[in-house]
């Protein structure tokens, strides 16, 4: 009896609700940025790639940047969900779903943004018809569609309960919105059989999905790492980067986490205890992501080749020396050292670590693209000064802060029509908690 | 107001002063251009002439391009014009001995090649000169020994001519290989200078050909002069073509095999997981409809 008052009560707390004021102009203005972006993207299709600052030089720039971005933070979809979920972490149960919306939202956009850098996207399907196999393009094509629809489905099979849930409550939503509920899950009855399914699937799914985002993020690197280039001409890129993933994908989830739990007042669902644990969970990657970037920085360091100075220099003393060390003191070393400390690892600090974490992420992957590419090993002769030096125009910003908006608009939907929580998972494991 | 006409006028004059030295100044001296004049003779066939244009720029010599340079035979008259030449980006050009100075050629033993630039808006004028004696080479072999021979014509025959050094070597794509490690030889009072094979291992052509040279480089007397024997002495080159074959930089039906099979069956494994996992929805599904 206690026990279905405590389910009746957590139903209640975690049912999506309706937008607010806030609520309203949160998705207004991420419309707006998303709606700037599609002018500019106008711009860029009618007079071409010449209304962005990339030339020859920089030919990948603040797109490419925000697509590895983008391919990091969905990594975090395989930590949360698969690897806690296969090594029977249960205080992650609260984070999976916030995890998976993330993952579905950012690999949306990964694929997005990587057909806007294209000069001409109605080419696309080309990439289809004569792609070779041979090309870490055409891999990470294939695997981004992969690691999307295992994304989707993880995201889909946990929901099936929780949809029974949902439909109990009609009133509360609109018909179109009901209907969809019934659509997407009025079979699932709850059934022994049905459940034993559906675990056997997401077993299924979280074992298919760590390979597939390792290798999502991989291929990622090998774009790189297969171009010879100062800075990219290393046998460190898949580690590095999938370390670096991990890091921002676990800084992404306390970013949310936070907002989450208190624009949502979820304070009993998403603990103190559950930002300790994802506190931890960050030192170790960002000590993980630590000791990638020195061995990826300091043999090169060491050595100095002529071919290689002038972009180490740009990045340690040059020009970009103060983002290059703001994104390794913001995103790996300060986090380490505020993180170490229990007072450090409370929600709100927690949070402001987590926008360090993202903040800092971002930051490393545009230092990561652009100033190698200003860095050639055979610079061309007598170019004109603009392809030696970049700074992306305003189409560029524009689109690029549209991805992101539209990345949190999709997480924000995702979150108002499904529970942010698992409600059957949080109501079968405080009936475990209680046993 | 005096004073300040008289300032004025002197400002004045100043300025026109200054300006009219600046635009002095801007008839900028022509600057000297060298030249030079190499002779060549490949094959005993007929000779031609390399001319090279320089100038001094900031202390160092850079090519002169786009210079025309008459050239001419003894002196400049009628029947003695080799050709006029424009030099390239290199500053070089180039012209064989036309059969119009065939009489002038026969005429004498010894020649001096004249090289005359008029000069231009950029260039002064200049002339350079060259004197040559002309000569032949012979080349023969036996047994994979060399013999190179350097004649020279007097009177009316050729005659050996000793004391002259020379190289021989096997040509090859980047430069001439020498035929063993003695880098010259030197003719002797026979005219000629011997050199033993010593490049068993190098490899020819399709029937194990390869090419021999000797030659007399930057001779005062004799100029440049070269002479060529193919010989069978070579290992036989089978030309293997990888234009074709399945590599990872290759065209997409050009694959390599491991590759297709490889990420064929990664993407098969896990898309089929993936179907499976659809179809399993509709298994749900059905037994969720069969209980109601």
């Amino acid at each position: 009896m206690e026990n279905s008052i405590q389910g009746e009560q957590i139903i209640q707390d975690l049912l999506p609700r309706k937008f607010k004021t806030g609520g309203k102009v949160w998705i207004g203005v991420l419309t707006a940025i998303c709606l700037v972006g599609a002018y500019a993207y106008y711009r860029q299709l009618r007079y071409g790639l010449i209304v962005t600052n990339m030339r020859d030089y920089v030919s990948w720039g603040i797109y490419i940047s925000n697509f590895v971005f983008f391919v990091a933070i969905s990594l975090v979809g395989s930590l949360i969900t698969a690897v806690f979920r296969l090594l029977g972490v249960k205080w992650g149960t609260p984070l999976t779903r916030i995890a998976e919306m993330i993952a579905v939202g950012a690999i949306m956009f990964a694929s997005i943004i990587i057909i806007v850098d294209m000069g001409s996207p109605e080419r696309f399907y080309n990439l289809f018809l004569y792609g070779r196999i041979q090309s870490p393009i055409i891999w990470d094509v294939i695997v981004i569609t992969t690691y999307f629809f295992i994304s989707l489905l993880l995201l889909y099979y946990p929901l099936l309960p929780d949809i029974k849930i949902l439909l109990r409550f009609k009133e509360k939503y609109s018909p179109r919105l009901y209907k969809f509920y019934r659509w997407l899950g009025a079979f699932w009855k709850g059934d022994h059989k049905q459940y034993l399914l559906s675990k056997k699937a997401i077993n299924a799914l979280c074992i298919a999905i760590i390979p597939v985002a390792f290798t999502i993020h991989t291929v990622t690197s090998w774009l790189f790492a297969t171009t010879y280039r100062p800075g990219w001409d290393s046998t460190n890129f898949g580690a590095y980067f999938i370390a670096g993933a991990f890091l921002v994908g676990a800084g992404g989830v306390v970013v949310a986490m936070y907002i989450f739990r208190t624009w949502y007042r979820m304070d009993k669902y998403i603990t103190p205890e559950h930002f300790d644990k994802m506190g931890r969970v960050l030192v170790l990657l960002s000590l993980l992501y630590l000791y990638f970037n020195i061995n990826e920085f300091l043999t090169p360091f060491f050595k100095m080749k002529e071919s290689e100075a002038s972009y180490l220099n740009d990045l340690f003393t040059g020009s970009f020396a103060p983002m290059f060390w703001f994104a390794i003191l913001t995103g790996i070393i300060l986090p380490v050292i505020i993180l170490l400390f229990k007072q450090g690892r409370r929600p709100l600090p927690m949070f402001i670590v987590g926008i360090m974490v993202v903040v800092g992420a971002w930051f490393k992957r545009y230092l990561i693209v652009t100033p190698t590419l200003l860095h050639p090993f055979m610079p061309m002769h007598d170019v004109p000064s603009a392809y030696r030096h970049y700074f992306p125009s305003w189409e560029e910003w524009a689109i690029a802060m549209a991805s992101l908006a539209g990345t949190m608009l999709v997480i924000t939907l995702l979150c108002r029509i499904f529970p942010i929580i698992p409600i059957q998972e949080t109501i079968d494991h405080n009936h475990e908690t209680v046993k | 107001m005096k004073q300040l006409n008289k300032t004025i006028t002197g400002l004045v004059s100043f300025v026109l002063i200054i300006s009219g030295y600046n635009g002095f100044s801007q008839s900028a001296q022509k600057a000297s251009v060298n030249i030079a004049i190499n002779y060549f003779n490949a094959n005993n066939s007929i000779p031609h002439l390399v001319v090279n244009a320089k100038t001094r720029v900031n202390g160092r010599f850079q090519p002169v391009g786009g210079i025309a340079v008459k050239l001419l035979l003894d002196k400049d008259s009628a029947g003695t014009t080799i050709g006029k030449v424009v030099t390239n980006e290199k500053g070089e050009a180039a012209s064989f001995i036309p059969p119009s100075v065939k009489q002038e050629w026969a005429s004498s033993k010894t020649h001096t090649f004249l090289a005359v630039f008029d000069g231009n808006n950029k260039f002064e004028a200049t002339k350079a000169d060259l004197t040559i004696a002309p000569a032949r080479m012979l080349i023969s072999t036996n047994d994979k020994s060399i013999t190179a021979t350097v004649l020279q014509l007097k009177d009316t025959s050729w005659v050996p001519v000793k004391g002259v050094d020379l190289k021989i070597g096997v040509r090859r794509l980047g430069g001439d290989l020498p035929v063993n490690e003695t880098p010259t030889f030197t003719t002797d009072s026979t005219g000629q200078a011997s050199a033993d094979f010593k490049r068993d291992s190098i490899p020819g052509d399709s029937k194990g050909n390869i090419v021999l040279v000797a030659k007399v480089e930057d001779n005062d007397q004799f100029g440049n002069l070269s002479v060529e024997k193919t010989v069978p002495w070579g290992g036989k080159f089978k030309y293997v073509s990888t234009f074709d074959r399945r590599t990872l930089f290759g065209t997409r039906d050009k694959a390599p095999i491991w590759l297709i099979f490889m990420s064929g069956g990664v993407i098969l494994a896990v898309w089929i997981t993936l179907i499976l996992l659809v179809r399993n929805i509709f298994a749900i599904k059905k037994i969720g409809r069969e209980a109601r």
